[in-house]
């Protein structure tokens, strides 16, 4: 019974860091892209670090307080929990078997895992920070009851993931982790920092950077001066997928200034017709009409040019549809100079 | 049929619509075919037709617009590409250049700056086409002027 409990919070343990170190890895390998703004960020960041720290405290206390903990019962409670933590870490270095009651602790702090990475990491940056403190926080929730047995995993592949290969960055984290839990007052003021449901992590740039690896926002007021601005590198993707996604193809039309209603039926075009570009002089007309004409004389309205019979057809919902469009632009370009 | 009728009752309402818009142009649809219209068309200024009305009639095809309407004077005109005796019109758009992009009232707007630029060089009318080619410009255009005054504008008295 107490073995198998033992295996299922190991087995529990186990892929829950190696997802980390994967996590962790993928991440890196999207922050190496852009190493020279991390440098910066990092910089910047451990300024802040410091700074923070002091707001976490009292962010911490607030929270504790607003769930009805008065601020002694916390003080008495951290200095218990930090004592729990190096007595159950002890026995657990020493012997794999542990008390029941850490056991289910370290359970429950599985479960809680999951609640914990999903709120922080939808938070936090896609950068390693996030996914450290992920890992942190869960060990936070669950560590009330002095369960360490997740936190030496994670934190053993955190560290043997980040030190080699990535040394300054975040050092106050990882120097708690290095240094394992003899500082757990300390610890658990940086394990607080990417709870989600603090105000402060709203504030925090980094935390609030989306997936896409950006630290700041463009508008951010905390972004640094000197940083190149990513907005535009970002945007050029973004707005290459809008394209095909709908509405685009009217926003193309328009540049061109296209009929609203088919100038042969007299009948509105809808979005298939109009993304459909029959004849590079631009003419437009519905695929009705076109099937019409192209079964009569098979010239253009616009021109009064034949039809080419593979006729350059715009798809309206995909991403080939601005493709193709670009294409017949260029083409007529080449066919007129 | 259906396509034809639809697109003749669209520019029918675009016509009810832009009234008034071209003060030359006024296209009547027939009360009871839509496949006939009237119009009626002032002479441009400046040439013999000057202060003439003149009576176009449509018959519109059941393949139109992929087919031009078929249009032909009802007032007699002295012009080198229109039909003395049928007012047949010798206009390319309404031949072969004809596109489904033109309507009733664009056909009417080709046939005003036909009657200012006549093509003598392919005519219907050869008596007004041969003093156009000789270069008798004064005599085409009193010729011209007389037929306007005759059958295009209010009788006087």
């Amino acid at each position: 019974m107490v073995s198998d409990s033992i295996t299922n919070a190991y087995a529990n343990s186990a892929p829950n860091a190696k997802d980390f170190a994967k996590k962790k890895r993928a991440n890196r390998s999207a922050k190496l892209k852009q190493c020279k703004l991390d440098a910066r960020r990092e910089q910047w960041l451990s300024q802040v670090k410091n700074k923070q720290s002091s707001e976490d405290w009292k962010g911490e206390n607030r929270q504790r307080s607003g769930s009805g903990q008065l601020l002694e019962n916390l003080e008495t409670r951290r200095q218990r929990d930090d004592q729990n933590g190096s007595v159950h870490q002890d026995s657990d270095s020493e012997s794999p078997s542990n008390s029941p009651i850490g056991l289910t602790s370290v359970l429950s702090g599985n479960h809680l895992s999951g609640n914990c990475i999903g709120s922080s990491s939808s938070c936090s940056s896609g950068s390693s920070t996030g996914c450290f403190s992920g890992s942190t926080t869960e060990e936070e929730e669950g560590g009330d009851d002095g369960c360490l047995d997740d936190w030496e995993a994670v934190a053993d592949a955190l560290a043997a993931d980040e030190k080699p290969q990535n040394p300054p960055f975040d050092p106050p984290p990882k120097g708690e982790t290095v240094g394992g839990l003899q500082s757990r007052g300390e610890h658990k003021e940086e394990l607080v920092v990417p709870d989600s449901s603090r105000p402060e992590c709203v504030k925090r740039p980094p935390r609030t950077a989306t997936a896409n690896n950006q630290a700041w926002r463009p508008d951010d007021a905390f972004r640094p001066q000197s940083l190149p601005n990513l907005s535009k590198q970002y945007s050029f993707p973004d707005t290459n997928r809008h394209y095909g996604s709908g509405p685009i193809p009217w926003g193309c039309n328009k540049a061109i200034s296209a009929p609203s209603s088919c100038p042969i039926c007299f009948e509105d075009l809808d979005k298939t017709d109009s993304s459909f570009l029959p004849c590079l002089c631009g003419f437009r007309l519905c695929l009705f009409c076109h099937k019409r004409i192209l079964e009569e004389d098979g010239r253009c309205p616009g021109c009064r040019k034949p039809y080419e019979h593979e006729c350059i057809e715009a798809e309206p919902s995909l991403l080939e549809g601005s493709l193709t469009f670009r294409l017949t632009r260029s083409c007529s370009m080449i066919t007129r100079t | 049929m259906q396509t034809s009728r639809a697109r003749l009752f669209k520019e029918y309402k675009e016509v009810q619509r832009e009234k008034g818009a071209d003060p030359d142009i006024q296209l009547v649809c027939d009360d009871s075919n839509i496949f006939k219209w009237t119009a009626l068309i002032k002479g441009p200024s400046e040439t013999p037709f000057e202060g003439g009305v003149f009576q176009l009639a449509f018959a519109i095809p059941e393949q139109y617009p992929l087919q031009p309407p078929q249009v032909r004077f009802l007032t007699k005109i002295f012009h080198p590409n229109v039909h003395f005796k049928t007012g047949e019109i010798c206009l390319d758009i309404l031949k072969n250049a004809w596109s489904p992009a033109w309507t009733l009232q664009s056909v009417c707007r080709a046939i005003i700056a036909l009657m200012a630029h006549p093509e003598p060089d392919s005519p219907l009318n050869c008596d007004s086409g041969n003093l156009l080619r000789s270069g008798d410009v004064r005599g085409y255009q009193s010729m011209a002027r007389m037929y306007t005054r005759l059958a295009a504008m209010p009788k006087k008295g």
